[in-house]
């Protein structure tokens, strides 16, 4: 657990997107953070001058799903847990999904459907395993068992799958939103430009800034792109006690041959692996070998990264700016010790960095 | 213009295109694909071999009609495949035989189908059907063909009568969606070399009286075709453009209830150049409007300096 120490004041918090607060996608700013502690300001939009001709940008290209539904108890099986019904049960539920199984399956965080700001009454409804919910438009869910290692996660099995399922979740769904967004911004809001797998259930938000300009204009000055798909989980379960321990969820992943060999290649040549996203160094990390060769395969990682992880995959990382108790700063230690992150970070706080999927950057290199 | 009036050159082009499978492998999202020539296009690029095709439109039950039509094609099919083996024992045969099996199953192959009932005037189902679309092609898309289009009130009032939600519809259907296509299908697009193609009108480039807000979404196609060639010129993809011509379909019947139907061409006898552009053949065609009927298909470079 990161041993950082910040305070980050609530107005820090993007509450809209930079195109929605009078800037342009890329304009937002970066704080460029070397590993041996030095730290610069600048802005997103001129991150080549921090690049090298034969880089390459490894992205997470997977697609945000409106993976918030809203629903409402309908029966229980009679033998599985049953509680007394009483009116909590008839209450209706918002359940955020956080991972498809591979059994079909999903892992979802089902909370009582009331005003999330009160955290006594988030989980004070009913909920057992054996009861069904009803999203409407014919779509319904199991709630089959609790999960083990996380129990605030049940293991639900809808009555769609595929295609089906997918299509019915964007007629019914939502992406899942914090409290501090001032808006209840649309799905687009919450994708890159570059996304093409859909599963995620928010979104791999480092790359957000990227436009398909700035990106060109990186490929012709020779700093390439590759992409890989990490479908990512909930960065919250609404528990702050839970919240807390970094429970380390098991997340799906794809690398494909073309994007192994090019990071292969690439690190052959002596350029530089930038991960854009924590979200790429987990994978990247869960499949390279004592060889440091990064193997293509599809899998699923639990793979928890700290100061004590001696990173093999990954050069560098473009990453947002981390809340003091979020597990991807344990991650960022695995770049920059914590002695030398903690002043880069209060500084980003005086300097009014804005923080969450809306916000600012930080470049590790 | 019939069919009967193109030149052999396109006969040719297609005709190869068609016996080497031009788009074999390839997955491909068509939008209007109930009735006309969507669903013509449908049934065209699944003989000539696509690997998926994603069709959309509103009216559910007439899409689930066309899926049943591509899914009943086999692309491939009276493929011939020649084995070379000496053949002296029954084992030897079975060899073969399993050989010749073998290589029939690779080259008969079933497409992928996905429809997806969708109005593509609302943005949110816009984003339904290429996250749909994709989740079903693991994030793979070739081709874009942006056919959907409606033709707003009929009779059509002149513009001087035009209600403005009527128009507005009419924009957002013909014009808005395939902008937001375009942009959430180019991650998927981007590296493979993929290929989008408009479906204009010759309404997008005269202003007809009576045609009002079609004509005008189909101007706005025109211009929405070359700034995107424009801007994706040396991405890998590329973006051109197709006047079909008159065509014998519901919405052109609708449109013009007092003329003779019978002299417009078949929407059959016009998909040729949607299959050459969708290959690779025309991988370095870029910025380009087509005329389907037309000799030589009436090819004019409108592309803009990038």
């Amino acid at each position: 657990m990161n041993t950082l120490s910040f305070t980050l004041p609530e107005a820090l918090a993007a509450k809209e997107p930079p195109e929605r607060r009078g800037i342009a996608r890329d304009d937002v700013k970066l704080m460029v953070l070397r590993r041996n502690g030095a730290v610069q300001h600048s802005q997103f939009k001129q991150i080549d001058q921090f690049l090298r001709p034969g880089d390459l940008l490894v992205f997470n290209a997977s697609r945000t799903l409106p993976a918030s539904l809203k629903g409402r108890v309908t029966t229980f099986s009679s033998s599985l847990e049953a509680p007394a019904l009483g009116s909590s049960a008839a209450a209706g539920l918002e359940v955020r999904l956080a991972h498809r199984q591979q059994d079909g399956s999903w892992l979802a965080l089902l909370l009582c459907q009331t005003d999330l700001r009160q955290k006594e009454n988030r989980f004070a409804c009913s909920m057992y395993a054996g009861m069904q919910i009803d999203f409407g438009q014919g779509l319904t869910a199991l709630v089959e068992t609790r999960d083990q290692r996380i129990p605030r996660l049940w293991r639900l099995r809808f009555s769609l799958s595929g295609n089906a399922l997918i299509d019915k979740l964007h007629q019914l769904g939502q992406p899942i939103r914090y409290s501090y967004v001032s808006a209840p911004w649309d799905l687009d809001y919450y994708q890159t430009v570059y996304a093409s797998v859909p599963g995620s259930a928010e979104m791999p938000s480092a790359g957000r800034a990227f436009t398909w300009q700035l990106l060109f204009k990186l490929k012709q000055q020779g700093i390439d792109a590759a992409h890989i798909v990490l479908h990512t989980g909930l960065s919250s379960y609404m528990d702050d006690a839970l919240d807390e321990q970094h429970p380390a969820s098991e997340e799906e992943y794809f690398i494909s041959e073309k994007a192994a060999e090019k990071i292969n290649q690439t690190r052959r040549r002596g350029g530089r692996i930038i991960a854009v996203g924590t979200t790429v160094v987990r994978a990247l990390e869960s499949v390279v070998d004592a060889q440091s060769v990064v193997q293509a395969g599809h899998g699923y990682t639990r793979l928890f990264i700290d100061a004590d992880h001696k990173l093999e995959a990954v050069d560098g990382l473009l990453t947002g700016m981390h809340e003091p108790e979020a597990s991807h700063l344990d991650l960022l230690t695995a770049f920059v010790p914590p002695a030398q992150l903690e002043p880069a970070y209060k500084e980003a706080v005086r300097q009014e960095y804005l923080w969450h999927e809306f916000g600012d950057l930080n470049l590790i290199l | 213009m019939a069919a009967s009036a193109r030149n052999m050159a396109n006969e040719d082009m297609v005709a190869e295109s068609m016996a080497t499978q031009a788009l074999k492998g390839k997955y491909v999202l068509i939008t209007g694909a109930s009735q006309g020539l969507g669903r013509q296009l449908s049934l065209t690029f699944t003989e000539a071999g696509a690997a998926g095709i994603a069709i959309v439109a509103r009216d559910k039950a007439a899409l689930e009609a066309v899926q049943r039509e591509v899914e009943a094609i086999r692309s491939g099919a009276g493929s011939t495949v020649a084995i070379a083996a000496q053949v002296q024992t029954a084992a030897d045969i079975d060899r073969a035989l399993n050989e010749i099996k073998s290589q029939l199953e690779q080259s008969i192959q079933r497409p992928q189908v996905v429809a997806i009932a969708a109005d593509l005037s609302r943005p949110a189902d816009v984003e339904r059907v290429i996250a749909t679309t994709l989740s079903a092609f693991d994030g793979r898309l070739d081709v874009l063909i942006n056919n959907a289009s409606c033709i707003g009130l009929s009779p059509m009032p002149y513009l001087l009568d035009y209600p403005l939600e009527d128009f507005k519809n009419v924009l957002s259907t013909n014009l808005i969606a395939p902008f937001l296509l375009i942009k959430k299908a180019l991650p998927a697009l981007i590296g493979r070399g993929g290929s989008i193609i408009n479906v204009t009108s010759d309404a997008g480039v005269t202003g007809y009286p009576g045609w009002g807000a079609y004509g005008i979404s189909k101007f706005g196609i025109e211009g929405l075709s070359q700034t995107w060639a424009a801007e994706l010129e040396g991405s890998g993809v590329r973006v051109n453009w197709v006047d079909p011509g008159d065509m014998n379909t519901a919405m052109h019947r609708a449109a013009e209830p007092g003329e003779d139907p019978t002299q417009w061409a078949d929407p059959a006898e016009v998909t040729d150049v949607f299959v050459y552009l969708a290959s690779d053949s025309a991988n370095a065609v870029n910025g380009q409007r087509f005329q389907a009927q037309e000799s030589n298909w009436g090819v004019r470079a409108l592309r803009s300096v990038a």
